[in-house]
């Protein structure tokens, strides 16, 4: 492992070779990346790209994600105010390198989903491009560790998948971010300010899902983040989030991560579900498993484990509070049976379900609709998951949330027939794939049957609890801004800049979209959330200089 | 419902309208479809010297612009009043900009400069070495530009939330709905909604790109064909760029906002889906209108868009639609035309002091809706 050295605020701060920035300043023990316009510190959220939170300024370059940027020797990192100085160099960039890129299939997405499909579309003989946002390999849940190193076997089994998607031959290229899509299919990309411009005839999208937090008092301080942010810092990083850790929310997610992070030597002060205790609904777990006993027997395999680790786990405890206090953060929670329990730690994991990353489906006009199970949109999609849009698959979370097994099978499906549409392979046989598909299905149905993630009544929260992180605009404020110019979604935003912020509306809106419902009583459908819009996340000026100028030469 | 007054279409025009007339005493029912305003979509400029764009996009329109320069300095103005006596809306009046990258470009702005100069303008030509004392920030290839000091700058959604609020502060009565006709007979004017009916003495018409269709139910024909304007707007930075931004010959208005953030716009096309869905984003105007700005600001080139929208727009013939329908009693038209946000103040005060019988701020004349007699 090769050792690196960067700065940070004039600080000497060693990493190892690999480790996003991140990773090495959390490994630093600092935590406290950038300042809001309104003065207040934050740091990693997410760990994944979406929440714009962990900014730090690198170069002299302002607002780039340390989850997302690695590390490098000589680096200079300072934290990120909310104004940054504007450069006074006025001439325009160089003109910047451009690729324009034709495939009979892009896969948008390298995770369990879009890796199977592009194994499964080369293999039909189609020309294949995949493209994913992160350095790391993998997606989420066959994530890999920067250095090769691998943990256990789920990062095993992930390996294999990569290598296969490697061996195929497909075009795989990471580090891309996608910022366009538009009718055609038309794909507008950077990478490291390089444009990529993508007119594919089939398009694979596999973006997967970012994590639903859970709103409450303090759920912005820094050390709160989400329990993928964590399990990312570990698995990928081999850095703990802190020492004394509190996981909570509710789904398997949370106890896996928990069991990961007490492997890794790190205290698990607790777990708290918000759901009621398995053994308090004796059908529901055994209908888990007739539907999925190997997986079923994992998650009790994982209890026991946790119980051996002397890990406290309790049902029934909705995350209520976090504050901050001299020893690192004290957590409450209250309880399904009245009262409230107190725990101090150093840092807080929450997971409350999941919500897909559908962005990208909705811009180029893919039918959804609300699934209240889930709490999230599902993607309307054929026996071979072509959405309603010809052309246009949808793969694994990005849909509505599946799982990794799903995804996996959905991947070869989608793969094979987006292969045939362009002309290769007769996507003829798929029926071992789709009989899979409906067990894995039937399976994810009943788990989440154990869980509790339906969201808390916004309109329940104390008032000054933060609703939208970007714009630190409270629940308050957001009731106050409905009184004077009642109406929908678009007109609260309007109304109190609720969703206007750099994360585009992903943590504020479903429950700003909640909050909507909670008054008119209509029921909750694709146009209840915000409209979707280029850039699909951020995107410098620059790389759309750079955009441009490649369009303006294809054309 | 019944009321004595009525006004459709609750954009700016038609809150400023429903607040002068419940100010003068009356009861006021404004009626909304909270739909594809242009209020809620644009770029908050105050716009005062004449628009190349609009010059180049509607040559038959432009003598009606030139016409009205003086108009539109006098609305600019207005703005200052009304944030003096309704609160904060970041109101910003340092002048604008017109950048010219060629001679002829710069031959251009001195001919407009003189002609609007004649008009009352406070307007001035900058050299280069002038230019980078105001706006350090412009491209290498600017040459310079002309200066219009009666420009500004405004935050629309503060503007509009401080009308909302005004409004209901007077008891104006809120409806979101969609008018689908009007009826008038000896006594009142009927408006019929999808949820409900309306019935006042009198009826403003504000509803911009929806006002043809309304009034076309009453037998006359009033363009306001809807035009779907795209929008981008970048995450903040320090406070750098003073002036409203512009460029002699292309498509472009860029600003800071005091919340530091950078708006870019300035007319390029969106996708209409229909009135009652928002407008569909362009690549080409996303890449297109923001490399333009990367070019005219490069210091912005490391920024990044966070946001692109789209909105309505509606320019009618160039000029306001401000007065009574011809032949039809008791329905007063108050559309501002292009640069509407600018115009508004005026526009919805002109219509108000029509309804009232007060002296008007300015003469309506040259706007009556008479030019569209049958
Ligand atoms: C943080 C997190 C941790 C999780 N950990 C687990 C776990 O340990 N165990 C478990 O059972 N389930 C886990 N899940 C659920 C898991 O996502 C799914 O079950 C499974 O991974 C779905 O596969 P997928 O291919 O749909 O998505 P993913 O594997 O998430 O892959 C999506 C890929 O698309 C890329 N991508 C997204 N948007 C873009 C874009 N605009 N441009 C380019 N690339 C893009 C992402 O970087 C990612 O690599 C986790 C989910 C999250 C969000
Ligand atoms: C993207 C964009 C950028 C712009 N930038 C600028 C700028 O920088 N400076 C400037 O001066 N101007 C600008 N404009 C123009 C300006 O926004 C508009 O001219 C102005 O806001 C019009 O105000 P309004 O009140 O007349 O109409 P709108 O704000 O359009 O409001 C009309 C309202 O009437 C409603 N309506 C329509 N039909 C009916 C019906 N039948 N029943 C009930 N309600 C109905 C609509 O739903 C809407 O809410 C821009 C416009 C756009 C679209
Ligand atoms: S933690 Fe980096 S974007 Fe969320």
């Amino acid at each position: 492992m090769t050792e690196i050295n960067f700065t940070f605020d004039g600080d000497g701060i060693t990493a190892t070779d690999g480790q996003s920035l991140a990773a090495a300043l959390t490994g630093a023990g600092r935590r406290e990346f950038r300042v809001t316009a309104q003065g207040s510190p934050r740091g990693i959220f997410c760990g994944m790209g979406v929440c714009q939170d962990c900014l730090v300024s690198v170069d002299g370059t302002p607002n780039r994600r340390a989850c997302m940027t690695k590390a490098a020797d000589g680096m200079t990192v300072e934290t990120q105010h909310a104004f940054p100085e504007l450069g006074t160099d006025s001439r325009l960039p160089e003109t910047p390198r451009v690729r324009v890129l034709t495939p009979d299939v892009l896969v948008i997405g390298g995770g369990a989903g879009g890796l199977s499909a592009t194994i499964a579309a080369r293999r039909a003989g189609a020309d294949v491009v995949t493209l994913d946002e992160r350095t790391v390999e993998g997606g989420q849940y066959y994530k890999q560790s920067a250095d090769g190193s691998l943990l256990d076997a789920q990062q095993a089994e992930g390996a294999g998948l990569v290598e296969d998607a490697r061996a195929s031959g497909a075009e795989i290229i990471r580090g891309v971010e996608i910022w366009g899509a538009f009718d055609g299919p038309l794909v507008l990309a950077e990478r490291d300010g390089a444009a990529l411009i993508i007119r594919p005839r089939t398009v694979i999208v596999a973006t997967g899902a970012y994590e639903r937090p859970i709103i409450v008092p303090g759920w912005t301080l820094p050390g709160v983040m989400t329990t993928g942010a964590a399990q990312t810092l570990w698995r990928s990083y081999r850095t703990l989030p802190g020492r004394r850790i509190v996981v909570c929310g509710s789904g398997p997610l949370n106890m896996q991560v928990a069991l990961e992070l007490a492997d890794g030597g790190a205290e698990i002060a607790l777990v708290a579900e918000t759901a009621p205790s398995p053994f308090l609904h004796p059908l529901r777990g055994a209908r888990l498993s007739i539907h999925g006993p190997a997986l079923a027997w994992q998650g009790l395999a994982m209890l026991r484990s946790l119980r051996r680790r002397r890990v406290p786990v309790r049902n029934g405890l909705r995350l209520s509070a976090v504050e901050e206090v001299e020893s690192g953060l004290s957590v409450t929670f209250r309880r399904k049976s009245g009262g409230t329990h107190t725990v101090q730690a150093d840092s807080l994991c929450m997971n409350a379900g999941f919500e897909p990353q559908n962005e990208i489906l909705r811009l180029l006009g893919a039918r959804m609709t609300y699934d209240p199970a889930a709490g999230h949109l599902r993607c309307e999609r054929s026996e071979t998951l072509e959405t309603s849009v010809p052309g246009i698959f949808a793969v694994g979370d990005c849909a509505g949330l599946g799982g990794a097994p799903a995804a996996c099978a959905e991947g070869r499906i989608a793969g094979r027939s987006a292969a045939a549409q362009s002309g290769h392979g007769d996507a003829y046989d798929l029926f071992a794939d789709q009989r899979a598909l409906r067990r894995h299905r039937r399976f994810q149905k009943a788990l989440w049957q154990l869980h509790d993630v339906s969201p808390t009544p916004v309109g329940g929260l104390p008032h000054d609890t933060i609703l939208c992180r970007c714009e630190e605009i409270t629940v308050g404020d957001a009731l106050a801004g409905y009184a004077v110019t009642p109406g929908h979604l678009g007109t609260l935003k309007r109304a109190t800049r609720v969703g206007m912020g750099r994360c585009q509306g992903r943590y504020c809106g479903p429950a700003a979209a909640r909050l909507i419902v909670e008054h008119t009583g209509e029921a909750l459908t694709d146009r209840s959330f915000f409209a979707p819009r280029v850039p699909v996340k951020p995107v410098a000026i620059n790389a759309i200089l750079a955009a441009e100028e490649a369009l303006c030469s294809d054309d | 419902m019944t009321t004595d007054l009525l006004v459709i279409g609750g954009g700016i025009v038609g809150r400023i309208t429903a607040f002068e007339l419940a100010k003068a005493g009356a009861r006021v029912i404004l009626v909304d479809a909270a739909q594809n305003a242009g209020s809620t979509a644009n770029a908050g400029s105050l716009h005062v010297q004449m628009q190349s764009r609009f010059i180049r996009i509607y040559p038959e329109h432009a003598p009606n612009v030139e016409r009205a320069l003086p108009y539109y300095k006098q609305a600019a103005e207005c703005w200052g009043t009304l944030e003096a006596c309704l609160g904060d809306m970041h109101l910003v009046r340092k002048g604008g900009l017109m950048l010219a990258e060629s001679a002829g470009q710069m031959a251009f702005l001195e001919e407009k400069a003189r002609r609007e100069e004649t008009k009352g303008l406070d307007v001035a030509l900058l050299d280069r070495a002038e230019l980078d004392r105001v706006a350090p920030w412009i491209g290498p290839q600017i040459v310079g530009a002309e200066l219009c000091r009666d420009e500004g700058k405004l935050n629309p959604l503060l503007a509009n939330m401080q009308l909302a609020k005004a409004c209901a502060d007077l008891g104006v009565t809120c409806v979101t709905d969609r008018v689908e006709g009007l009826v008038v007979t000896a006594d009142r004017v009927s408006a019929a909604g999808q949820k409900g009916h309306y019935r006042a003495s009198e009826v403003v018409v504000a509803a911009s790109w929806g006002s043809g269709a309304l009034v076309r139910t009453l037998g006359i024909d009033i363009p306001t064909a809807p035009e779907p304007l795209h929008m981008n707007i970048t995450e903040a930075c320090d406070q750098r760029i003073d002036h409203l931004v512009q460029h002699a010959e292309r498509s472009i208005t860029l600003k800071q906002f005091k919340t530091g953030q950078i708006v870019i716009g300035g007319g390029w096309p969106a996708d209409d889906h229909g009135t009652d869905q928002v407008p569909g984003v362009r690549a080409g105007s996303i890449v297109g209108n923001v490399a333009l700005a990367a070019r005219l600001a490069p210091p912005i080139g490391a920024l990044r868009i966070i946001r692109t929208w789209a909105g309505m727009n509606t320019t009618a013939d160039g000029a306001s639609i401000i007065g009574r329908l011809p032949g039809v009693q008791r329905v007063v038209m108050a559309v501002p035309g292009d640069a509407g946000y600018t115009l508004a103040p005026l526009v919805a005060q002109m219509a108000a002091s029509i309804v009232t019988g007060r002296d008007p701020p300015a003469d309506p004349s040259p706007y009556s809706p008479a030019r569209f007699a049958a």
